[in-house]
């Protein structure tokens, strides 16, 4: 393997954290790797320690062990990562102008440019309308654009993403789900996303990772070529890849636990 | 058509409570038939007297010592509250401080407070503060520990610094409870200012009103209570103005 050429990697990462004075191991041992411009999907139980791997990705957790390296860099906030959460993480009290333009304020970007790429971003992701609503205002299709849109507007090359279409409804989600991958085909930024949805892991990534629980570790890479396709969704290939991780989730036993 | 409506809809409420309060007043004298209970229209027509004489002159001495006590509080109260609710570490070691000195009722400071900074305004200035200061601070630290930490995370994540989490995420966000907690301390602050205009001062509308108790004029304290009534009424409604104003996104 030649790990110069990813963009993304992790080698024997392992992450303590201290709860009521005892340390816990959230992560052990953790590899990954992504090139450029690829989908990475992360699946397996709740409370596994994803969310923890994509702190130390955004570079809001330096105390780890190991060694992460993203395009050849340690993780630093407010670099050329962006990070998605479940419930979006959009402000309740700014707007969806002022949500989306936080990035750029604290990057302080210019009034001009700032308002430029703001306008731009919304456009595309037909948010210009409801520029002056307040997140409370949206419904969570809608909301879950606008975290999109923030992260966009930074021009970021690596997207992080924690399980960020669970709270919508079906048919949101899959619109959402081919909105991604539309983004990613035209900005060919790499994509690294939680979920718990076998389905959706299938539909994004180009490779599935399946995680253990307590301490979270990856225990299988598979390469998945059917990744965005559309007209494979619901195909026989296509169950068929979701059979095959959903038993091999199964078959650790833990999955229906955490989920 | 539609903001008569609307404007109806607020004063309709606040009118009939008005009405209420004075036949409330009105029966209650009527049955003590005591001169310390003096009939609304009387007690009234007091107020409008003494309007023309010095309680103006008390009254702003009363709301000088109010704004100025608030306004010193929340300085102080707001960035230490959001400080120690953002570094929990901190506040582990300020916890025991406070809550060992929160309730201590500091109105028996008050002699202390007169002998060491005089009688003039700032003794009783610096005992409205501080009573308000722990309201105010106790509040905002709890909002600022309470608040989610999604949205620190994500903030963080766009490349924020303990500045921009202040600005952007503790403030505002806090903001709602910190106006919350203004007007429990504006109520508080009230109850105080009385007290402490009865001691050793001759301005403030604390001392109208028992100046006048101690003259028997019961119409006048009457007046007097009216006048600190609205005055704090008046305060309220600006505080409200200014939640509405401020925490927009919370009346969408």
């Amino acid at each position: 393997m030649k790990m110069n050429n990813d963009y993304l990697s992790i080698k024997s990462l392992k992450v303590e954290y201290m709860q009521n004075g005892q340390a816990l191991t959230a992560l052990e041992s953790v590899d990954l790797s992504l090139p450029q411009g690829k989908t990475g999907v992360i699946i397996g139980p709740s409370g596994c320690g994803k969310s923890t791997l994509l702190n130390v990705l955004a570079g809001l957790n330096p105390r780890y062990s190991g060694r992460v390296m993203i395009d050849g860099r340690t993780p630093e906030g407010g670099g050329e990562t962006a990070l998605i959460l479940q419930d979006y993480g959009l402000l309740p009290w700014k707007t969806v102008w002022d949500n989306v333009i936080l990035g750029m304020q604290l990057r302080k970007k210019t009034h001009r440019a700032t308002k430029t790429a703001a306008e731009a971003v919304l456009d595309k992701l037909g948010l210009l309308p409801m520029a002056r609503r307040y997140p409370a205002q949206l419904s969570g299709g809608q909301r879950q654009r606008v975290a999109i849109a923030r992260a966009l507007i930074l021009d970021p090359k690596l997207l992080l993403m924690d399980e960020p279409f669970s709270s919508l409804d079906a048919l949101t989600r899959e619109e959402i789900q081919d909105f991604l991958l539309k983004i990613w085909e035209e900005t060919q930024l790499t994509i690294l996303l939680i979920t718990h949805n076998i389905e959706e892991a299938v539909f994004l990534g180009q490779k599935i990772f399946i995680m253990s629980p307590c301490p979270g570790k990856i225990e299988q890479a598979v390469d998945n070529i059917m990744a965005g396709d559309y007209n494979l969704r619901g195909r026989v290939q296509f169950l068929e890849m979701c059979s095959f991780l959903r038993s091999f989730l199964h078959r650790r036993g833990n999955y229906g636990m955490g989920a | 058509m539609g903001w008569v409506l609307k404007k109806a809809g607020k004063t309709l409420p606040l009118l009939s409570a008005v009405i209420i309060l004075l036949i409330a007043w009105w029966l209650l004298s009527l049955g003590l038939k005591s001169p310390a209970v003096p009939p609304p229209l009387e007690a009234l027509k007091s107020l409008w007297r003494s309007m023309q004489g010095d309680l103006p002159a008390h009254l702003g001495v009363s709301l000088y010592r109010i704004l100025v006590s608030l306004f010193l509080a929340t300085a102080m109260a707001v960035p230490l509250g959001l400080f120690l609710g953002k570094n929990p570490e901190m506040d582990t070691k300020a916890a025991p401080l406070i809550y060992l000195t929160y309730p201590v009722p500091k109105v028996v400071f008050m002699p202390i407070l007169l002998i060491v900074l005089g009688i003039g305004d700032v003794s009783k200035i610096v005992l409205i503060t501080l009573i308000a200061f722990y309201q105010i601070l106790v509040t905002t630290r709890d909002a600022a520990k309470n608040l989610d930490k999604e949205y620190v995370i994500s903030v963080r994540s766009l490349g924020a610094g303990s500045w921009d989490l202040y600005r952007h995420v503790y403030l505002p966000g806090c903001l709602p409870s910190i106006l919350t907690s203004l007007r429990l301390g504006l109520g508080t602050a009230m109850a105080v200012l009385f007290l402490v205009e009865t001691y050793a001062t001759q301005k403030g509308i604390g001392f109208f009103i028992l100046d006048s108790l101690s003259r028997m004029n019961y119409e006048e304290m009457f007046a007097g209570i009216i006048a600190m009534g609205l005055m704090g009424f008046v305060l309220y409604l600006l505080l409200d103005k200014a939640e509405k104003n401020l925490c927009a996104w919370i009346h969408t």
